[in-house]
């Protein structure tokens, strides 16, 4: 029992990690970002490139993030800025983007699937059960996401023209606020954050062109469940992932990969908000 | 400018009929075509377009959802898929034969209809978003693919199925009926999508919100529309399986799906040519391309579909009408001529009331919107609702026109109680709501406008374009007075503020409503386009007995016309009366103009 | 790291043309240039570019030069049907010599049987195919379980096996024979479970197979990233029972560093074949390719051989006719790296077997071979 649980929360840590840099591009532009997926990629390139380097792990991370935001401003000010009034072309427009720095990944670095070596290896003693390290190292990871991004939304100016951007944009722009600006910083900070979690996952995962996708779908649909707020995130994360883990493990780990998917789309259905506030 | 005087009737019947037939000398020379052509291409080559002529098949099912209907579709692989393990399971396990034929049909077509049916109660409902939706469909075809890799050797898992007797047809008799297929489908999502039906498709795209409150039940025309092409799809696929002899989880993947959309996208969308020249072309250059490219030729795919989006949404085949525009002036279809509806048989008393409220609230958490709001205005009242910005006034507006927005209370259309009922179910009660954006759709003409909004009324034909158009009298009195009259073959994004203005006024009234809900109509108009919708008004509520109901922030517009006013303070009525008790009232000036001024002062 | 795309276009583009007279056989090779097996595709080109050179550098085959035409079969169905309607009817080749995807297999069964052609499929799978145009020279898991199952049996006195694959043909193929083959052996499987194939997030599985009980465990995933994420999560979570992995390569388990150690695999062909045929056939590869050289491998060498196979059968038939090269293939013999190889059971091939172990730098120690272990009923003569 106790090792579901910790399954759960360290999945539950994983999703969040993965799913919040989509989830600040939604909150703000209201569109999906179909490139997400190749970001987490670009990160965890990064974190090979980084590391093969010789860069300590302190600063790989922070590497990845910088590369893919850099990315992300790139494709907000080349594709996603002209497609404002036309949000399904603009998601269009980033699958295609997604496909595009897959293929210049395969063409660079080769389709091989590549190694980083993890920081932390080994299993920890907790509660008398033995468990993977470094899972146990990414609650803190989702944690350290999780307040620094609050505080940036609560306590920076940028956050409050954010919020602003958020709740109202033609009032935002009413009172001198540059949400084109906003949108720039946001894509950036969203695919910097795709990025990181791409570098955060390496120790658990290979580095291939396509290691990305199969995140893809369950980010989307926690995105979309949350319904636009880090906190309701956390707690689609920690609800859905959760049932992902007793699913895996109760019943087959092939309904398990399918759970998050097919309860958001019916919560949705039932309650059009999902889990925000209504 | 088109010529938009109505024409005779025999004048616009000769239109017609010309029209048809040159269609029908088409889709001769285009069959003779299919017929002759294998005696010209390669084995090679006949191979390819074979498989492509089904893939287009699916393309088209991708452009009517997503084209026509407006939502971006990654999941019409899966009903393709579906229709090639009906085929590939059913001849694998009971063998080839005619009964087994008929038993794989009605399985593709069973299997594809019940999942688009559970797809589309997933992804539409009142309030569902279309982002949502194309989400939704990205889940489907990754679901399928799921369960074909978990079905053992009775799905063959990863490898597929093969090996199964199929059909034993030629190569050139493949490409024929493979050919003649593809050119019926095209026919008839060509003749369907331009019929008043495929009208209302694109109005659905256009303006998903101004349909439903014409009445039209949107989530249900787009599961229907979802489950008619998923028919379709899986029947293309039928057709893929059948020829090639294979079956793999491919054929179902999302992949193939997103494939889909690029090929409709580089076509152009929205014109059922374009998805036909999109499949093709992208399978024949595929074929001859990926072979001898496979690292870039992914790398060019996303690249073009980039480089389109941004730079040619219409595709190519808009870049060929574009080209073609600047040669021929256009004349959309056959001119309209407008006539009166036979008025209905006045119903009820004449001055009956037409709305009544008690007790409404609407909160959000523990913030009130609206508390305890009371009233009731009878027909031919012009009823002015006013009050400082964050009064409630829309949110109110809102409460009456769907039932699903209010947190407690009772409202009643016409003696109908709303209930919980989503907003195109108020509209049969006799509502009709006009947005404070002008909302009308923006690529339908003037007279398809108005076609739509008689949808509810006049069932639209799936087949013909009608030419003549049958209005209220009072729909028919703003057309006229407004000018739009003789602008009627006109796209709706070419009109002026003004006029979209009364175009939505036009439709609202094509719904014969008791109730009218207007939403700051005069914002943004000219002085005598005020006066002229003042005169409007007037006019609908003594002579058409209309309850209006009205929210305007001009005190000046308002005293001109109304029979009554309301005072929206605080989410509560502040006051309820006569034009002449409410403008002299004190605590009129000192809570609205006061507040206002404010107001306007923190916007600018 | 861009020369491996122009390496690959390279041999897409110049097939090799001998300066013989005569018309060149045409041999197609179908193989996934992208996808799923793009990662080991060009090794494959590689051993059939250097069968030809060398056999037409000795004359050709009757007179005649070989000549290959490669063409990327995506590692799917859908890939596969245009290179294989490339190929058969548009090229027109005389053979078609293959590693693919059991996916692309099947889906270019029934063009071959159109196109009345040849096809000799060249990698493991998961068993039980069965065409009149098909042979097939690698090992299925009738050869390739036992050893790893005996070995466990016998040195890790294994009892209690937990199964884990991904979810797909291959996946489930071998595990079900494993699953029969460990129960018919004595042993008892404690657990089985799949992740879909393009599952990453092992953590349920492992969890479970930590509470199971289990003294060893075998693995048969997709290749590459999953089997990878797999081992990754296993030694991250402290699992150190004796692990037969049935789907990882040298390659794969060399660049896997450190958590490959101790990985127990069985194969038909190993770099390390001490035998004078493998050592000419490395150094002939590597001579040709030099710096370009993929390391050869189980997929690749069967490529190599079947070329030869092909040869020999033409040699035998008297020339390229489909029905008599088909008929000749069963009856004639290769001696290549991998030892004598004949295609008589079933149009499948008796085969040795060396199981091996990762060591800590990497390299794969063999340690027993298993001589011609036959490959079962295959394709039965219906009745």
């Amino acid at each position: 029992m106790l090792t579901v649980t910790l399954d759960a929360v360290t999945t539950a840590a994983l999703l969040f990690i993965i799913s919040s840099g989509l989830l600040i591009v939604f909150g703000v532009m209201k569109i999906i970002n179909f490139a997400h997926a190749a970001f987490v990629t670009v990160g965890a390139y990064a974190a090979l490139v980084g590391s093969q380097l010789g860069l300590p792990w302190v600063l790989v991370v922070p590497l990845a993030f910088a590369t893919g935001a850099l990315c992300g401003a790139l494709t907000e000010a080349t594709i996603v800025r002209r497609l404002y009034q036309r949000p399904l072309d603009a998601i269009l427009a980033t699958w295609g983007l997604g496909t595009v720095i897959g293929q210049l990944i395969t063409l660079i670095f080769g389709r091989e699937v590549q190694f980083v070596q993890a920081p932390i290896t080994g299993t920890v003693d907790l509660f008398g059960i033995d468990y993977s390290a470094y899972r146990i190292v990414l609650i803190a990871a989702a944690v350290i996401v999780a307040v620094v991004f609050t505080m940036l939304l609560n306590g920076t100016r940028l956050g409050l023209s954010t919020r602003a951007v958020i709740m109202n944009e033609m009032l935002a722009q009413g009172l001198g606020v540059d949400s084109s600006r906003v949108r720039l910083i946001t894509f950036a900070i969203g695919s910097g954050l795709a990025a990181l979690s791409g570098a955060l996952i390496t120790p658990l995962s290979s580095v291939d062109p396509n290691m990305g996708v199969p995140w893809l779908v369950s980010a989307f649909m926690l995105v979309m469940v949350s319904g636009g707020s880090l906190l309701t995130l956390a707690v689609s994360c920690i609800l859905l992932g959760g049932l992902q883990v007793i699913v895996s493990t109760f019943v087959n780990p092939i309904l398990g990969g399918l759970t998050i998917a097919i309860c958001a789309a019916i919560v949705l259905r039932i309650r059009p908000e999902g889990f925000a506030r209504a | 400018m088109p010529d938009a005087r109505p024409l005779s009737p025999a004048a616009a019947t000769q239109f017609g009929v010309s029209r048809r037939w040159s269609a029908v000398l088409l889709a001769i020379l285009v069959a003779a075509g299919i017929t002759l052509a294998p005696l010209l291409l390669d084995t090679y080559m006949i191979n390819i377009l074979i498989r492509a002529f089904f893939v287009a098949i699916a393309a088209i099912t991708v452009d009517i959802v997503w084209g026509y209907c407006g939502t971006l579709t990654f999941g019409q692989s899966a009903f393709f898929g579906i229709g090639v393990y009906a085929l590939a399971i059913i001849f694998t396990e009971y063998g080839f034969g005619s009964w087994q034929i008929l038993l794989a049909l009605a399985t593709a077509v069973i299997a594809a209809a019940a999942v688009a049916t559970v797809t589309g109660w997933l992804s539409f409902y009142p309030g569902s978003t279309p982002l949502y939706a194309s989400i939704v469909s990205l889940v489907v075809p990754i679901v399928l693919v799921q369960v074909l890799y978990s079905g053992g050797t009775f799905t063959g898992s990863s490898s597929g199925l093969v090996g199964f007797e199929t059909f034993d047809l030629e190569f050139e008799n493949w490409f024929r009926l493979a050919g003649l297929c593809l050119a019926a489908v095209a026919v008839v999502a060509l003749i369907a999508t331009r019929s008043d039906s495929g009208r209302v498709l694109k109005a659905l795209r256009d303006n998903d919100e101004r349909c439903t409150y014409l009445g039209i039940n949107t989530s249900r025309y787009r599961i229907v529309v979802l489950v008619v092409t998923a028919i379709v799809a899986a029947l293309a696929g039928f057709g893929y399986a059948a020829f090639g002899g294979v079956a793999a989880p491919e054929n179902a993947s999302f992949t193939f799906g997103t494939r889909l959309i690029i090929m409709v996208a580089l076509g152009g969308r929205g014109t059922i040519i374009g998805a036909i020249v999109g499949a093709l072309s992208i399978e024949v250059a595929s074929a001859y391309l990926s072979g001898s490219l496979p690292y870039v030729w992914e790398l060019i795919i996303g690249i073009a579909l980039i480089a389109v989006i941004l730079a040619f949404p219409d595709g190519l085949v808009g870049i060929v009408k574009r080209l073609m525009r600047g040669v021929q002036k256009k004349q959309r279809g056959p001119t309209t001529r407008l006539r009166p509806v036979a008025k209905a048989a006045a119903n009820a008393e004449e001055n009956a009331v037409a709305i009544e409220v008690r007790g409404l609230g609407k909160h959000f958490g523990s913030l009130s919107v609206l508390d305890g709001v009371q009233f009731a205005a009878r027909r031919a009242e012009l009823l002015s609702l006013v009050g400082p910005n964050g009064a409630g006034k829309t949110t109110l507006i809102r409460c009456l026109s769907d039932g699903r927005e209010r947190s407690t209370g009772f409202v009643a259309i016409a003696g109908h109680s709303i209930d919980r009922l989503p907003p195109d179910r108020v509209v049969q009660f006799g509502l009709g709501r006009k947005f404070q954006a002008a909302s009308v759709f923006e690529t339908l003409t003037v007279a398809e406008c108005l076609r739509v909004a008689r949808t509810h009324r006049a069932r639209p034909s799936l087949i013909t374009t009608s030419t003549v158009l049958e209005l209220p009298a009072a729909a028919i009195s703003v057309v006229e007075r407004s000018g739009l009259a003789d602008r009627l073959g006109e796209e709706a994004r070419n009109l002026s503020h003004g006029l979209k203005q009364a175009l939505e006024l036009a439709m609202v009234l094509s719904l014969e409503p008791e109730v009218l809900l207007l939403d700051e109509p005069t914002a943004g108009l000219t002085r005598a386009e005020r006066q002229a919708f003042a005169d409007i008004l007037t006019a609908l509520a003594s002579r058409d007995r209309l309850c209006i109901l009205l929210v305007e922030h001009d005190l000046d517009f308002v005293r001109e016309i109304s029979s009554r006013i309301i005072v929206l303070h605080q989410g509560k009525i502040a006051l309820d009366g006569s034009v002449h008790d409410i403008v002299n009232s004190a605590l009129v000036r000192e809570i609205y103009t006061g507040q206002q001024a404010a107001a306007s002062e923190a916007v600018s | 790291m861009i020369s491996r795309f122009f390496l690959a276009s390279a041999a897409l583009t110049a097939a090799i043309i001998p300066a013989m007279a005569a018309d060149p056989i045409k041999i197609g090779v179908p193989v996934g240039l992208s996808g799923a097996n793009s990662v080991v595709a060009p090794s494959v080109v590689q051993s059939a570019e250097l069968a030809v050179e060398e056999i037409n550098a000795k004359g050709g085959v009757l007179g005649r030069p070989l000549a290959l035409e490669v063409a990327d079969d995506g590692s799917g169905a859908a890939g596969a049907q245009k290179a294989f309607d490339a190929l058969v009817f548009q090229k027109k080749v005389n053979v078609l010599i293959s590693m693919e995807t059991s996916a692309a297999r099947n889906a270019g069964l029934p063009i071959v049987a159109r196109g009345k052609t040849p096809f000799i499929y060249t990698s493991f799978y998961e068993g039980k195919s069965c065409s009149p145009y098909l042979y097939v020279n690698a090992w299925v898991p009738e050869q390739q379980v036992p050893p790893i199952v005996d070995y466990f049996n016998r040195e890790k006195k294994a009892k209690n096996y937990f199964l884990i694959g991904s979810d797909y043909a291959f996946g489930r193929g071998m595990l079900s024979f494993t699953k029969s083959y460990v129960e018919k052996t004595g042993g008892k499987i404690v657990g089985e479970e799949y992740l879909p194939m393009d599952g990453s997030d092992w953590t349920p599985i492992i969890s479970k197979l930590k509470a199971s009980g289990a003294d060893a465990i075998i693995t048969s995933t997709a290749g590459g990233a999953p089997n990878v994420t797999l081992t990754k999560q296993l030694r991250a979570a402290g699992i150190s029972l004796p692990y037969g992995n049935l789907a990882v390569d040298e390659g794969t388990a060399k660049s896997m560093g450190a958590d490959a150690a101790d990985i127990y695999i069985s194969a038909s062909y190993v770099t390390g074949i001490d035998s004078p045929a493998n050592k000419t056939f490395l150094a002939a590869m590597s001579k040709k390719f030099g710096a370009d050289l993929k390391t050869p491998n189980d997929l690749s060498v069967p490529e190599y051989e079947a070329v030869y196979a092909y040869k020999a059968a033409v040699e035998k038939a008297g020339g390229t006719d489909a029905q008599k090269v088909l008929a000749a293939l069963s009856d004639v013999s290769v001696d290549g790296p991998r030892g004598t190889i004949r295609m008589n059971k079933q149009r499948h091939a008796p085969l040795t077997m060396y199981l091996g172990q990762v060591q800590a730098d990497g390299r794969v120690k063999v340690i027993q071979s298993f001589p011609n272990v036959d490959p079962g009923a295959q394709c039965p003569p219906k009745s």
